[in-house]
């Protein structure tokens, strides 16, 4: 385990913003952590990069680097007169990295920034703020990252190229990684594990898989020729062009497909209906 | 450390910013060499009215001495209320920008962060005050030519154009002091208030309320000698008949001391708080 963080709390005047949590990340695993807005990611996130201190818990960071985590919190701050490179350059002279060219060039190269561009970052998008974030963040070689809220203000090319970066930094490089947002979609593509925080308080923990079986209710099945199926008939089911919304448990999705296709319907997709109020329900 | 100041000045001046302030002091400057240009003599004959019954004046005292020490009085309000304007903001505008907490996210020791800002905040406002001199000594003797200085303090002093270059030298040297304490205070507000414009209130406020404080005669010994306030103005010195050296290298030290107790108190407190 790379980084660990054991019964941390926190509160802000009157407010608990962290109440006994614990959380761990292992080399090559990617963690999400899931909450609405005010449930404590950022305030976790900043404990565990050690930017703030906690009122009561511990963080264990298994590193022996200069630099054993790196990170992100809420948005990507920059330097916004200087660009991507110089960007580069000061947050390395400031940590005593040699910064020549090819470094630069190299750290552009590896978050998939272009070469050419010399204007200021406050000309770039959001997509591409937070790739130099990251490239920052790997500055010397962290064993961890830890990414608040990475998606936000992106478009979905955007995300998917970022979720794509995400997973090779994890899988190519055996970074652990651990993320938020309350995008649910993108981290059920991405982590392997997840959290769910409300109101300062872990209140579900386990795989990705398995936290997001338990709440899902229904399922968006696409198919050209979906109304015609019997099967469905015996469902709850609501169709809306070639789609049909079934309610049905995530245990019982492999057999219906199984007839549907024995139906001679022909399914481009099938894609889960999580509940937000049932992944958020103590 | 190194590596930190480095990046620091960098920084300051890649910003356009530290440029815009560096131009707003060389305005004031031609400002004043202006008005002078264009009414400076008809205001000093009015001032002198009375004294020419009495006396009779040789040369032109309206003269680059003249001048320069006019530019040095910017020392009182103007220079310290762009340099804290500046100086506060090498850390608020960091705050604002949350690049102090992407900083803080690297392997950078806290206190060598700060004190390389204030080591940097320092250099800037000698390298500022070295600037006015230097260009104040410049356009004032090109256009005006040397003479004989006329300075009122308590009463009215004469000195010789060699022996207002001497004081007008050392009173420079000693106000770029006195400058490194307003800038250094303004960094310590910022780093105990963070957000700029309440950092500039305090900070402006600070500025008034010395000036005020400076003319008021406590009569107690302590105060009077003791009190930052009675130290800012140590340049005034240099235009006394006789030079109170002894006065001048007291308050100068003394201002030193408090300018370096700022600073720890300012890195004690950045580096117990959160970076939020």
């Amino acid at each position: 385990m790379i980084i660990s963080g054991q019964n941390l709390s926190k509160s802000y005047k009157s407010i608990k913003a962290l109440n006994d949590v614990s959380i761990t990340c292992s080399a090559g695993e990617i963690v999400g952590v899931v909450g609405a807005n005010g449930s404590g990611k950022s305030t976790l996130f900043k404990i565990l990069l050690r930017v703030m201190k906690p009122d009561a818990g511990t963080v264990t960071i298994n590193s022996k680097r200069i630099k054993p985590i790196g990170g992100i919190i809420e948005k990507p701050a920059l330097y916004e007169y200087l660009n991507a490179a110089e960007n580069l350059r000061i947050f390395a002279s400031m940590q005593g990295l040699e910064t020549n060219r090819q470094f630069i060039l190299d750290s552009l190269i590896k978050v998939g920034l272009p070469l050419n561009r010399k204007d200021p970052v406050r000309n770039f998008s959001m997509g591409m703020k937070q790739r130099l974030g990251i490239a920052i963040a790997l500055l010397n070689n962290p064993e961890c990252i830890v990414l608040d809220e990475p998606f936000s203000g992106l478009d979905p090319i955007g995300i998917a190229s970022l979720n794509k970066l995400i997973t090779s930094l994890a899988t190519e490089e055996g970074l652990a990684i651990l993320i938020s947002s309350h995008i649910l979609d993108e981290l059920n593509k991405v982590c392997h594990r997840l959290n769910v925080l409300k109101h300062g308080k872990i209140i579900h923990s386990g795989t990705t898989q398995e936290l997001l079986n338990k709440s899902t209710m229904a399922y968006v099945i696409t198919a050209t020729n979906i109304t015609s199926s019997s099967i469905l008939k015996t469902y709850n089911v609501a169709f809306k062009n070639n789609q049909a919304t079934v309610i049905i448990q995530p245990d019982k999705i492999s057999e219906l497909l199984q007839i549907l296709h024995s139906e001679h319907i022909y399914i481009t997709s099938c894609v889960p209906e999580i509940s937000m109020s049932k992944l958020f329900e103590n | 450390m190194k590596n930190l100041i480095f990046a620091e000045v960098y920084k300051l001046f890649k910003q356009g910013k530290t440029y815009y302030a560096i131009a707003a002091i060389f305005l004031i400057e031609i400002i004043i060499l202006f008005s002078a240009y264009s009414q400076g003599q008809s205001i000093l004959d009015v001032l002198l009215d009375n004294l020419s019954q009495s006396f009779h004046f040789e040369g032109n005292l309206l003269n680059g001495n003249l001048l320069i020490y006019l530019i040095l009085n910017t020392l009182w309000f103007h220079l310290p209320l762009i340099l804290i304007i500046i100086i506060s903001g090498t850390l608020t505008s960091e705050n604002k920008d949350r690049t102090l907490l992407s900083v803080m996210l690297q392997p950078v020791s806290k206190w060598k962060f700060i004190l390389s800002k204030y080591i940097v905040a320092i250099l800037f406002t000698l390298t500022i005050v070295l600037f006015l001199a230097i260009t104040s000594f410049l356009f004032s003797y090109a256009i005006f030519g040397k003479g004989d200085l006329i300075v009122y303090i308590d009463t009215l002093n004469f000195f010789e154009s060699s022996d207002a270059f001497y004081r007008i030298k050392y009173a420079f040297f000693f106000g770029g002091i006195s400058m490194v304490f307003f800038s250094v205070v303004s960094l310590t507000l910022a780093i105990i208030l963070e957000e700029t414009t309440k950092t500039w209130i305090a900070a402006a406020f600070f500025l008034i309320i010395s000036n005020i404080l400076l003319k008021v005669n406590f009569n107690n010994y302590f105060l009077d000698n003791w009190l930052y306030v009675k130290l800012t103005d140590t340049w005034q010195y240099l235009f006394y008949f006789e030079i109170p050296w002894d006065k001048i290298y007291w308050n100068t030290s003394l201002l030193i001391v408090y300018t370096i107790v700022t600073m720890l108190v300012g890195i004690v407190i950045f580096n117990k708080k959160d970076i939020a």
